[in-house]
């Protein structure tokens, strides 16, 4: 219950704290709508009108990457510079525990995106909000954001070691939205993408939320991408713990 | 030759200062692969909708990739000097402002050429886009002129941070709308017109279809005007920033804010 509680007023601490700053909220705001906007006419381009909503959709959960993966790169990085990361290392918890809220919330910020391009694409282009599955379309997008969350975790463990880590965050954007199909069909991209994608979160978290969007077996990709995004958190913690000890012991923890 | 050696010592300088990715594995991650994985999203989402062949995406994306280290470049090149809290030292300097901030572009300038020249390669090896020899001078010319004026529009942007709290929102912003608003990714007849005028007065607009041209094997005189367009847009930008930092500068002096957020 302890722990419970702890993620869950973690998590609240979070979000409240990323959503009180002007970069993130813009970031998370205006990207994606600019990137939904393009996906609408690029769409609309090659006579898929009818697919406008996919696309919507995509440039949403694009979104959500986007914030978690800058998300828990600067969350490590920003507590290094505020001089908080020792502190939260030195936690009576265990160091994943108290990380994992970051991440999550980082992912929550990032349902921002996914209600922005949703609003965007109804009010600007009258795109009708016709979900095939709308409950399903509901619990997989909540599945999406906890999962990527923890996926987030497990990149946040690496991320404690790196002195750039936004760097590499950079570099991780557009390789996980093109082979997790996000808005790219993973059948056009080469085939020894496919077991990549098989093994990401976001391949099946995507999957779920246009299933749910345009029709076919959600479920089965809700269940992989949270059976996934478990393992991620299990190797994150497992990866967190090693990482800390090794950050400890070569005092490297705030120089990393 | 003393204002060449200032523009060209001064940047060189001032970038290996200012620039903060330092190790080379950072440098490649950041703006070589980054930049290639971006090229290798439009070019397979575009083949999928058949909005336009691969020449078109390849060559476009590969000139816009350009916009990443210049845009950020240009705006670290004054950003950065207020965070560190050496912007005081620059601006007491005795030689021209102008200059010095001119200056600071060319180094980013080279970095974006050099990372659309590693992305039209890459890209196009990957992609199997066959490219006339002939058109090699003229593509590199046309990237030039593109990541030039990215430069400037990036310096443009970076003055603001003079004014503003915090100018990455506008730079992050920038960098998607130029993915939008440069017909880039979608051709121009797919646009509204508004977003095509906007898009005209925008750097790599004008460069990404010079560089068409010369993929498509035609010749100097059918990209000139293209060419002559970016390198148009790029001046207005540089005399932008010139303007706006006097302004801002002339501001912060005024109100004391020059370090201040």
């Amino acid at each position: 219950m302890s722990t419970l509680r702890l993620l869950l007023v973690g998590t609240l601490l979070h979000a409240k704290q990323i959503s009180r700053s002007p970069f993130e909220v813009a970031i998370a705001l205006v990207v994606p709508v600019v990137q939904a906007t393009l996906a609408v006419y690029l769409f609309r381009s090659g006579g898929e009108q009818h697919r406008l909503l996919e696309a919507a959709v995509g440039a949403g959960v694009m979104g959500v990457w986007s914030s978690v993966l800058f998300g828990s790169g600067g969350a490590i990085q920003n507590q290094r510079w505020q001089g908080t990361l020792e502190m939260i290392m030195m936690a009576p918890r265990r160091p994943a525990l108290v990380i994992l809220p970051i991440t999550i919330a980082t992912g929550i910020t990032g349902t921002y995106a996914l209600l922005a391009t949703l609003a965007w694409g109804r009010l600007l282009y009258g795109i009708r909000l016709d979900f095939a599955h709308p409950v399903a379309f509901v619990v997989a997008a909540v599945v999406c954001v906890v999962g990527l969350g923890m996926f987030g975790l497990l990149l946040a463990a690496t991320f404690v070691l790196m002195r750039n880590a936004n760097a590499l965050a950079n570099t991780l954007e557009y390789p996980v939205w093109l082979v997790s199909g996000m808005l790219v069909p993973i059948t056009v991209l080469p085939a020894w993408t496919v077991p990549v994608a098989a093994i990401l979160p976001t391949t099946w978290g995507a999957r779920a939320l246009r299933e749910a969007t345009s029709g076919g077996p959600v479920w089965p990709s809700v269940a992989l991408c949270l059976g996934i995004s478990l393992i991620c958190l299990l190797v994150g913690f497992l990866v967190m713990g090693r990482v800390e000890r090794r950050a400890r012991a070569a005092a490297t923890l705030a120089l990393a | 030759m003393k204002t060449i050696r200032l523009m060209a010592v001064g940047g060189t300088i001032a970038y290996r200062a200012l620039f903060n990715w330092t190790t080379p594995g950072m440098f490649v991650g950041t703006l070589l692969v980054g930049p290639l994985f971006q090229l290798l999203f439009f070019a397979y989402l575009g083949r999928q909708l058949q909005v336009a062949d691969d020449r078109f995406y390849i060559v476009g994306n590969a000139v816009l990739t350009a916009s990443l280290a210049c845009v950020f470049g240009g705006t670290m090149a004054v950003a950065n000097e207020r965070r560190y809290g050496t912007l005081g030292h620059v601006l007491l300097s005795p030689r021209s402002r102008t200059l010095i901030f001119w200056g600071r572009v060319l180094p980013y300038a080279g970095n974006g050429l050099l990372i659309a020249v590693v992305t039209l390669t890459v890209g196009a090896l990957l992609l199997g886009l066959r490219i006339p020899l002939s058109a090699l001078p003229g593509l590199l010319l046309a990237m030039a002129a593109g990541s030039l004026a990215c430069g400037f529009f990036g310096l443009t942007l970076g003055a603001l941070g003079l004014r503003f709290r915090d100018v990455w929102v506008i730079s992050n912003v920038a960098v998607a709308l130029l993915l939008l608003l440069t017909g880039v990714n979608v051709p121009a007849d797919g646009l509204p017109g508004w977003m095509v005028t906007v898009g005209q007065w925008l750097p790599i607009t004008h460069a990404a279809s010079a560089a068409r041209s010369f993929a498509a094997g035609e010749g100097f005189a059918s990209a000139a005007p293209a060419l002559g367009r970016e390198l148009l847009v790029g001046a207005v930008y540089a005399a932008a920033a010139v303007i706006l930092l006097k302004i801002f500068e002339t501001e912060s002096r005024r109100r004391a804010s020059l370090d201040t957020y």
